[in-house]
This record gives C-alpha cells, sequence and structure tokens, in this order.
C-alpha cells in the first residue's frame, strides 16, 4: 500500500492509502468519482484516459493512466476534462472544440483536450513558426484514437486556436 | 435528478412484469449558460450557422454521460456502494468444458458470488429468442463458441474485483477437457434473390422477389451449405421456381459467347470489431423489498433491451422474478451498430437479480469487449458477371455469399439480405441471381456493424466492376454510367427506389473531380521509388430497417421556450441536434431543451401493438388497425443513418401540429385576420426570419408573442405523435379543431395551454402494406469516392495522397455533423481496406488476448488529414427530406482504394485488408 498525495484541477486530495497496483484511472474513476477521464482499452493505446502533469519546472505533459499506477502519481499535480473551464467559463480550446463539432459520440474528447491544451501550453512557453505547425498538431495528436470523427475537426479546432491567438502561439515573422 | 417528477413509460410484459424505461439525466448538471449548450440559441437558421451540439459542454467537461460513467452513488434512492462483477468467458470451443479453477482467488479475493449455467437452470430463466443459445456454457458441454460466458463473479468490494481481474487476466484457469471439435448448429438463415427483368425497361419483370416472396431452400440434413440447385428434393415449389430462374440465368453467363466478357471472381472480407470507445458496461440493483430491478444501459436498442430482460426473468422463480424493471438509458461513447441487440445486457440483470439488494456493475475491459463483443461478419463472395463487349452493359450478375456469423444468430439473417440485395449495387442489372447463407461457426458472434452486408458486397463489386473497365477496355467511370440504375430502375428486389436516384451526377463529379482528371499525369510524374495509382468506386446504401419507428413530443411554453423529447438514442450521430434544427423549422426557434433516449414521455399515446411488423400478414393488420391506439411496433432501435430520417420525424411532425393548431391561430388573432378571410388558409405561405413569423402585408410576430398567445386562448402548446415506416410512412387523419388534419403519423396526442396531454383518436389510419416486406429496400443514398495512393516500392508502404468524396442525403439537418460523420466513414474505410482484421477462431478475439496495439486501427497519421476533399450535394428540391447518409459514405472509400492500389502496382487484391506486408510481398 502507498499513501497518495496528489493534486488534481488546483485541489490538493488529502492522502489517501491505495494498493500499490491500483492504476491511477481506476483512482479516478472509483475512488474518486471523476469519471471525465475514460477508460478505452487499458494499454495505452487510445489515449482516452490520458490527463495533464503539471511539472515543478512549469513544463506540463500528458500521461496514460490505465496502465500507469496511482502511487506514480504521489507528489504531483494533475489536470483532468474537469478541470478547463473556470468560474463557469470554458477555455478556448473547449469552445473551439464545440464550434468545430470536433467529435461525435465525445468519448475520446477528454484525451483530445488534454492533448490539445498541453501542445497550446507548450507554444506558448515557445512559439513555433507557423511553417511547422500542421506537422506538430499531427504529431501532438497522433497517439489519440477517435473512431467517430476522422480527426480532421480536432486538428481545426487547435489550429484554429492557435491561429486565432497567434502572437501569442507563433513565432511573427520578420517583414522584408 | 428529479425522480419524483419522472414521468414513466410503463407497461407489462408477457411475464406480468411491469417494465418501465426513463433517461438518466446528468448526475451532475453543469451550471453553463443555456446558450453554451444549444445550437445558435437566439439565431435564426441554425443548420448554416451553427454554433455547436446539444451535448457539446458535457461532453468537453466531463460530465457524467455515459452508462459507464454511473456508480450507485450517483443515483438518487439507490444504496451508496457499488459491487463489481466478472463476466467470464470460454478461451475455447473444440472441448468440453469442465469448469474454473479458482484457486488463484484466495481470501478476500474469493468472488462473493458466483453465476453459472446450473443457476440459471435452477431459477428457470428464459433466453429471448433473438439471443437463442446457452447464456452460460454448462459444465460437461462444448461451448458453443469462442468467448461464450461460462460463469458471473460478483465481488462485493471493488479492489477484490480489481485485483481478481488482473489474476484471472490470461483465462487458463476456464478449464477444458476431452476434444470434441466444434458443435454443429443449422445455419442461421439462407436466401435466394432472383430477378428476371421484362423484355424492355418499361415491361414487368419476369420474375422477382416483389412478384414472388422472398424464398429460401429447403435444409438438407447431409449438408453444412444448402442445396441451391432447382432439382433438390427438399425445396418447395416457391424455391424451385426462383432456383429455375436463377439456374437458367447462371446457364446463360456460362454459355456465354465471345462477344460477352464473363468474369467469375471471388472476394473475401474479413471479421472486424467496431471499436466503439467505451466498452460495454451496465449497472444494476434489486431490490427485495420492492421487487423493483433498476438498471442503467448504455445501448442503440433500449425498448428492444427492456423486453429482452423482463422476458429473461419473465417464469423466473420467486425471489428472482423481480416485480417491474425501471430501465434507464445513457448516452453511448460509440455504437456503429454494435450496441443493437447486445447481449451483454442480459448479463447485467443477471449480476444484479443473484446479488440483491446492492447495486451491480458489469464493464468489459478491453480485452473482453475483443472477446465478446458483436463483430463484422466476414463473407466469402463467388461472383460472376456477363458484360456486353460492345455496349459496355451489364446482361446478368451471379452471386454466392458465405456469412461467418459466429456463435449466436444475432442479426445475421437480417445482414446477409442486406449483403445480398446490395450485390449489384448502383447498377441497373436485368438478370440477377444471388444466393446467401449466414453460417454458424465458433467464432464471436457477428452481428450488426455500420454498412453491415453492403460494405462487403459492394466492395466486391465495385472492384470487379474496375476489372471488367480495364477488360473491355473502357473508362471506369463510363463503364459505371452506362450501367447506372435509372430513378425508375427497379432494384434486384424488383421495386423502385422511392427517393431521389443521383448517381449520374455523383459520376460527373467524380469524372471532372482533378484526382481524375490529373491521373495519368500523376503517375507519370512518379519519383522513381513510388508507385502511383488512382481509383474510384461509387456506390449506394439503403437506410432504415422496414420497421423504423419514431417518437417525438415537442412543447412551447408561454414564453416561447421550444422542448423536445425523442426515443431514439444519442450516438454521437448529433441527432439532438438535428431534432433542434427540424423542429425550428416549423415553430420558428432554437429549442432550449432537448432530451433523447426518451421512451417514457409518450404514455398519452397508450399505443398498443402485438405481432411482428416484419412477418405479419395483410389481414391480421387490417383487423390490428382498428384500435386507434394500435401500431405495428412501438419504438426501434437507433442507428446513425436513420437518425436523421427516422429520429427527428415525429417531433417535426409535432412540430406542425403546434403550429397549425397553436402558432397559426394565434397569428390570425394578433393580426384580426378572421377565420373566414381567405388569408386565415395561407399558413403554407408564412416564412420564420429572425425569430419572427412573416407573412407578406401583415406585421411580423415574435414567437414569444405567439407562444404567450397560444397559451392565453389555450391553443394547441404541445404535441406528441409517433410514426412508423415500413419503406414508407404511415398516414392517419386526426380530428382537430373542427378540421380532418392528415399527416404521416398513426398516433397524436395534444396539450392546450398549460393542460394534460390527452390522446386523439386517429379516425383512418394508411399503415403501408405488408407486401412491403418483400422489398429490399425503397430509401437509399449514394456516395462515390476518388483517391490517388502512392506507394513505396521498396517497402510496401502507402500513402493516401488525395481523397474527395462526394455524396447527397437530402436536407442535411446538420451540415457540420453530416461533414463530421462523412469524415469519420472515410478514415472507417481506409482502417477497415487497409489495418483492421481479427483473425477466425482460437487466433482470433474469442481466446481473450486482444487488446488495441495488436488490432490496428487508423489513426490521424494514417488519413490525408488536409486532403481530403469532402463534398455534400444541396437537395434536390428546398423540401426534399433528409436521407440517411452515415453508412454510405463509409463504403465506397474501401474499393476505391483497392483500385488504386491495382492502378499502381498492376495487381488486384480479392481479400482485405491489404496490408503493407502484402503490398511489399507483391512488389518483391
Amino acid at each position: 500500500m502507498t499513501t497518495l498525495s496528489i493534486t488534481i484541477n488546483g485541489h490538493a486530495h488529502a492522502p489517501t492509502e491505495v494498493r500499490d497496483d491500483l492504476s491511477m484511472n481506476d483512482f479516478l474513476r472509483e475512488y474518486l468519482g471523476m469519471t471525465g477521464t475514460k477508460f478505452g482499452c487499458g494499454a495505452a493505446q487510445c489515449l482516452s484516459c490520458a490527463v495533464i502533469v503539471d511539472e515543478p519546472d512549469g513544463t506540463s505533459h500528458t500521461s496514460p493512466t490505465c496502465v500507469v499506477s496511482a502511487a506514480s502519481f504521489h507528489g504531483k499535480a494533475i489536470r483532468t476534462v474537469e478541470g478547463h473551464a473556470r468560474n463557469g467559463e470554458l477555455s478556448p480550446l473547449q469552445k473551439a472544440f464545440i464550434a468545430h463539432f470536433s467529435f461525435q459520440c465525445g468519448y475520446c474528447t477528454a484525451g483530445f483536450l488534454n492533448e490539445g491544451q498541453v501542445l497550446l501550453e507548450r507554444l506558448a512557453r515557445a512559439p513555433v513558426p507557423r511553417a511547422g505547425l500542421e506537422e506538430l498538431i499531427a504529431e501532438a495528436l497522433d497517439g489519440h484514437l477517435c473512431r467517430c470523427t476522422g480527426y480532421i475537426k480536432y486538428h481545426e479546432a487547435v489550429r484554429d486556436v492557435i491561429l486565432t491567438d497567434a502572437t501569442r502561439y507563433l513565432i511573427q515573422e520578420q517583414r522584408g | 435528478m428529479d425522480t419524483s417528477r419522472r414521468e414513466f413509460m410503463k407497461w407489462v410484459s408477457a411475464g406480468g412484469i411491469t417494465l418501465s424505461l426513463s433517461r438518466l439525466a446528468m448526475a451532475e448538471p453543469i451550471a453553463f449558460p443555456e446558450r453554451a449548450t444549444l445550437p445558435g440559441h437566439g439565431k435564426w437558421n441554425p443548420a448554416v450557422g451553427a454554433a455547436g451540439r446539444v451535448d457539446g459542454v458535457a461532453k468537453v467537461t466531463g460530465s457524467k454521460l455515459y452508462a459507464s460513467d454511473f456508480r450507485a452513488s450517483d443515483l438518487p434512492g439507490w444504496p451508496a456502494r457499488t459491487s463489481h462483477a466478472l463476466l467470464v468467458r470460454a478461451p475455447d470451443a473444440t472441448h468440453v468444458y469442465l469448469g474454473m479453477d479458482l484457486a488463484r482467488l484466495s481470501g478476500a479475493l474469493r468472488p462473493t458470488v458466483i453465476v453459472t449455467a446450473a443457476d440459471l437452470a435452477e431459477i428457470n430463466t428464459r433466453v429471448p429468442a433473438f439471443y437463442e443459445g446457452d447464456l452460460f456454457c454448462p459444465v460437461g458441454r462444448t461451448p458453443l463458441y469462442l468467448g461464450q460466458p461460462v460463469a458471473l463473479l460478483i465481488f462485493e468490494q471493488f479492489d477484490a474485483y480489481d485485483r481478481a481481474r488482473l489474476l484471472l487476466r490470461d483465462g487458463t484457469f476456464v478449464q477444458f477437457g476431452e476434444e470434441t471439435g466444434a458443435v454443429e448448429m443449422p445455419n442461421y438463415a439462407a436466401f435466394r434473390f432472383t430477378r428476371v427483368a421484362g423484355a424492355t425497361p418499361d415491361a414487368a419483370d419476369a420474375y422477382s422477389p416483389i412478384l414472388a416472396g422472398w424464398v429460401s431452400p429447403g435444409r438438407v440434413q447431409s449438408t453444412a451449405l444448402p442445396v441451391w440447385s432447382s432439382l433438390a428434393q427438399r425445396s418447395d415449389a416457391s424455391y424451385k421456381e426462383a432456383a429455375v430462374h436463377g439456374d437458367r440465368i447462371r446457364a446463360e453467363i456460362t454459355a456465354s459467347e465471345a462477344s460477352d466478357l464473363v468474369l467469375n471472381r471471388t472476394f473475401d472480407t474479413q471479421s472486424v470489431d467496431p471499436m466503439f470507445l467505451e466498452p460495454e458496461c451496465g449497472l444494476g440493483w434489486y431490490s427485495r423489498q420492492t421487487k423493483a430491478l433498476e438498471l442503467v444501459l448504455g445501448v442503440q436498442s433500449p425498448y428492444e433491451a427492456a423486453e429482452a430482460v423482463a422476458y429473461l426473468f419473465g417464469e423466473a422463480k420467486a425471489p428472482f422474478k423481480p416485480g417491474n424493471i425501471n430501465a434507464q438509458f445513457a448516452y453511448v461513447g460509440g455504437g456503429f451498430g454494435g450496441r443493437d441487440h447486445t447481449p451483454f445486457v442480459l448479463y447485467v440483470a443477471l449480476a444484479s437479480m443473484f446479488f440483491p439488494d446492492r447495486p451491480v456493475r458489469l464493464a468489459h475491459d478491453r480485452y473482453q469487449q475483443f472477446q465478446g463483443g458483436i463483430k463484422r461478419h466476414a463473407i466469402n463472395m463467388k461472383s460472376r458477371i456477363s458484360v456486353d463487349r460492345a455496349t459496355g452493359k451489364i446482361k446478368a450478375f451471379a452471386a454466392d455469399h458465405v456469412l461467418d456469423g459466429g456463435g449466436l444468430a444475432n442479426f445475421s439473417p437480417n445482414v446477409a439480405t442486406v449483403a445480398a440485395t446490395a450485390a449489384i449495387g448502383i447498377y441497373d442489372v436485368p438478370k440477377v441471381d444471388v444466393t446467401t447463407v449466414a453460417t454458424h461457426t465458433r467464432g464471436v458472434t457477428a452481428g450488426s456493424m455500420r454498412g453491415y452486408g453492403t460494405l462487403q458486397t459492394m466492395t466486391a463489386l465495385e472492384v470487379l466492376i474496375d476489372e471488367v473497365a480495364t477488360a473491355l477496355p473502357l473508362d471506369p467511370i463510363d463503364l459505371r454510367r452506362r450501367n447506372a440504375l435509372k430513378p425508375d430502375g427497379r432494384t434486384m428486389t424488383g421495386n423502385p427506389y422511392a427517393v431521389s436516384v443521383r448517381t449520374t451526377e455523383i459520376l460527373d463529379k467524380l469524372e471532372t473531380h482533378p484526382i481524375w482528371q490529373q491521373r495519368a499525369v500523376e503517375k507519370a510524374s512518379a519519383p522513381n521509388d513510388v508507385l502511383v495509382g488512382t481509383g474510384v468506386a461509387c456506390v449506394t446504401k439503403d437506410y432504415g430497417t422496414g420497421g423504423d419507428c419514431s417518437n417525438g413530443r415537442v412543447e412551447l411554453s408561454p414564453d416561447g421556450r421550444i422542448a423536445i423529447y425523442c426515443d431514439h438514442v444519442e450516438m454521437g450521430n448529433g441527432i439532438g441536434t438535428a431534432l433542434a434544427n427540424r423542429v425550428a423549422v416549423h415553430l420558428g426557434g432554437i429549442a432550449d431543451e432537448v432530451s433523447v433516449s426518451r421512451v417514457d414521455v409518450f404514455d398519452a399515446l397508450e399505443l398498443v401493438t402485438s405481432g411482428d411488423s416484419y412477418t405479419m400478414d395483410q389481414k391480421t393488420q387490417d383487423k390490428a388497425e382498428k384500435n386507434p391506439r394500435w401500431v405495428p411496433a412501438i419504438s426501434s432501435a437507433t442507428s446513425a443513418s436513420i437518425g436523421a430520417h427516422v429520429g427527428t420525424h415525429a417531433a417535426a411532425e409535432a412540430a406542425r401540429v403546434i403550429f397549425r393548431f397553436g402558432l397559426w391561430p394565434a397569428a390570425l388573432a394578433l393580426w384580426g385576420v378572421a377565420p373566414r378571410d381567405p388569408r386565415a388558409r395561407d399558413w403554407d405561405k408564412v416564412q420564420w426570419a429572425d425569430g419572427q413569423l412573416t407573412v407578406p402585408g401583415l406585421p411580423p410576430l415574435p414567437l414569444a408573442t405567439l407562444a404567450a398567445t397560444v397559451h392565453a386562448r389555450n391553443l394547441v402548446s404541445g404535441a406528441m405523435a409517433h410514426g412508423f415506416s415500413r419503406w414508407a410512412w404511415s398516414r392517419a387523419r386526426f380530428p382537430i379543431d373542427g378540421e380532418q388534419y392528415s399527416a404521416e403519423i398513426d398516433g397524436l396526442a395534444v396539450r392546450r395551454g398549460a393542460g394534460k396531454f390527452r390522446r386523439i383518436n386517429r379516425v383512418s389510419v394508411l399503415f403501408p402494406p405488408t407486401s412491403n416486406n418483400r422489398i429490399g429496400t425503397v430509401y437509399t443514398s449514394m456516395c462515390g469516392t476518388a483517391v490517388r495512393v502512392e506507394i513505396e516500392k521498396a517497402t510496401g508502404a502507402l500513402r493516401i495522397a488525395k481523397a474527395y468524396s462526394v455524396f447527397e442525403c437530402g436536407q442535411a439537418l446538420v451540415p457540420e455533423v453530416v461533414l463530421g460523420q462523412a469524415q469519420g466513414g472515410f478514415a472507417m474505410g481506409v482502417s477497415y481496406a487497409l489495418l483492421e482484421t481479427l483473425p477466425p477462431f482460437e487466433d482470433g478475439p474469442g481466446n481473450g488476448q486482444w487488446n488495441l496495439g495488436q488490432y490496428l486501427v487508423a489513426r490521424g497519421s494514417d488519413l490525408p488529414l488536409r486532403d481530403i476533399e469532402i463534398e455534400i450535394l444541396p437537395p434536390l428540391t428546398p423540401d426534399e427530406a433528409p436521407k440517411g447518409m452515415a453508412e454510405v459514405v463509409m463504403i465506397p472509400v474501401v474499393p476505391a482504394l483497392l483500385n488504386a492500389i491495382h492502378d499502381a502496382i498492376g495487381h488486384r487484391f480479392s481479400a482485405l485488408p491489404v496490408t503493407q506486408v502484402m503490398l511489399k510481398g507483391v512488389l518483391a
């Protein structure tokens, strides 16, 4: 057994005794009732279970939760789909997913949302040239499976958020 | 969720159990502004300027929506703690099942309850006919199929369940003894579809299924497959007549002269998994005190699921017979047909009954979903075609289909017939003879999956047509155009379509598209290490089942707010949004509440049914319809392709009633137009603009003003309607406000002002004739695809460089959703053609060891995301009804890819999928 202390969506959860072989997915869904994070394959192949892990250095990355133990998240801060909106206001990426009809059944949406958000934050820290943007989006989202949509509208939504706030996410080309 | 306010649809099943169904509300309502949850709220024409889906906010905020999201603690009135069940399945179907060795589950890991075949026999459960076969394999017998359940293990605590499922992962604890070979069972269905056209296109058919009925050969015990010959002794006269015509067609093909091109080809398709992302899941709780069985399910066929559970326990011994069953239905995380008539719900119910007073959750993991979930049929197809070399016209087509139905019948008979009747695709073929048989095998059960049957047979056909074009030689699109069925032409069953047939228009689009126009240039300019090829295909796909029901209810509040309720399930196809848009056409505003999966809000219709709408005779229907409450069926399963056509129909008709008998008389009153004024009958001249009702020469009226007047004058403010389609909608007349109102519905109830809904007895009804059951389909949509592929000579790696799909769907209710479904269909088509496959039998998913990783599904990097062009043809007329499109968009992608591969490398593959390894092998 491990005593798990974790911060989820900015809230520090009281230390909890968990089995060493309990998956993070089951900790979220069965222990905490946070079912926004989905279970798809249990083999880290579809990433519908992915959450955002915030590192102390200010960087973030996604992690599957289905094959990763809850205990390995001890002391970490994570974000889930339930934590993107603030004070009843959806994040720009959430709004873009809706506006672009990015999802259909929506079961993969949490994973795409987290992955897209990590990409946005990465670009905000280190903008890239417009020319490399498409490849970057494709690489970022490629691990995520969607069976309904054909992916196009997810990519469009992420691109739209970036281009709408281009000065934040892209290196501005020098004129002349 | 406020249980006290729910209105349940209730009826008593044959077993004396009261059934009630309702929609499962979100357990955690999101407090976002309403405008964010609805499409284009406050704006006109949302179908064009849509701002999202009705379920959009819930889905991007992680609200509890799906059956797998709910635990007992989320549900008011339920005990707080959830127990968990594990469904154990047999990884072997050629040896005698001996039982389970659960020694590895010691101490706290031991299951609290174990349910086996012996327990079911003890309490006297019944298996619904659709799922015929043992629910659990009894000890001492060989499993009927790989993945057949052998037991339910129920654990009181999650941790015990969680550890046990890991310990049991390898399946070796399920023990087997003597080898018996696979269990032999009769075929699920065998049919022969034969048509001989008249001497001229206008002449009546000499023979067709419409004229003579559908025929099936007699069964010969000594043969595994049917004996199709007209000389077979055990066949009845109707079969022999078809067989004589069919045998003659085949003889003519065989005896064709040199002036005809004749090709005999075999094509094999593979078994695949729907791979919806949410594995099947359900939650149940049986209270011994109240004798109520509560269920939370996520299926495409809620009505059927509830009835199946009621039948299961209808004759069960006390205390295993519930007094009533309340089934609540959640959103589904993908379906694609695989959640339509799934036996999974029976096991959820069993787990609940065998662990009373404790809520029990049964959830597949992905291994179990592969092992036990419904699959697509693998089909072996032998096709023969004769074509006049001079004209390029198809003279005759014959085919023999053998479907692997797996362990249980499920939808195999339906898939076999749909596959067979689609075998000539878009073409006008004067002589056709197709036999089909769905076999039982020890594989995992096959059933419904997107484009079922037609995907397989039209892929084989479109590859064959491409080969004909090469052999004649003739341009592939020109060949298709010469043979395309005209709008008034007859299908294989002998009936014309009842909807638009725009094949030629689609072929023209394909022909003029740059992908097709530049195919020679692209091929010639390919780099030395790459082979380039271009392919096309064009198909038509039925939508509807010939027994489709639509229930819709619309309410208008005094301040102009609109609420819609519908019995169809949201599968991601955006039916909620489509409902809002279709109702807005009549009521001028976007709904403030759209509620789907509702079979609980139509009590006022007081509908009754009897018999089987697919098999009843006309006399029976004529007698039954004298009861004004009788309909051929009350509710039917949801599929994405009928969401627009069927799912929204009744709500649209209900909205039309509110307009005619609520908003319109209110408008006349506000305008001061007297009832006898000729303008009082101008209801069909109105237009809605910016939320206001407009008629030339009269002041515009806002919806809110009209709604207030409707309520103040006690006019019709709500309507609920039922419709039934057997390849045509039922039509009835209803007396309303001194008028005989006629509409394509067969049940109607209205509410006046703030009053209660009251049923209006129809005064006449015209149900579609039962002879329509001989029709293959009259509803169909067309789609064409052109693709260009690039294949590396050294590695066989294939890249789709460009793709274009063009299709028609009548009025697109939500164009963004239609586009998304087409893009998704393209991805699923690519995946089916190039990646996905499940081996049959012991190496396949029934062994319990399959998961993603081993099973490949198309990812973004497998698709030309920036180079897929989708074109939706505009409707032929502004009022053309919506047509199903969710299935057809997947189909041409597959043969177009195969034809492009042939164009690139000069080799025709005759089996799916075509993998990189295969391509490399051919290129070596």
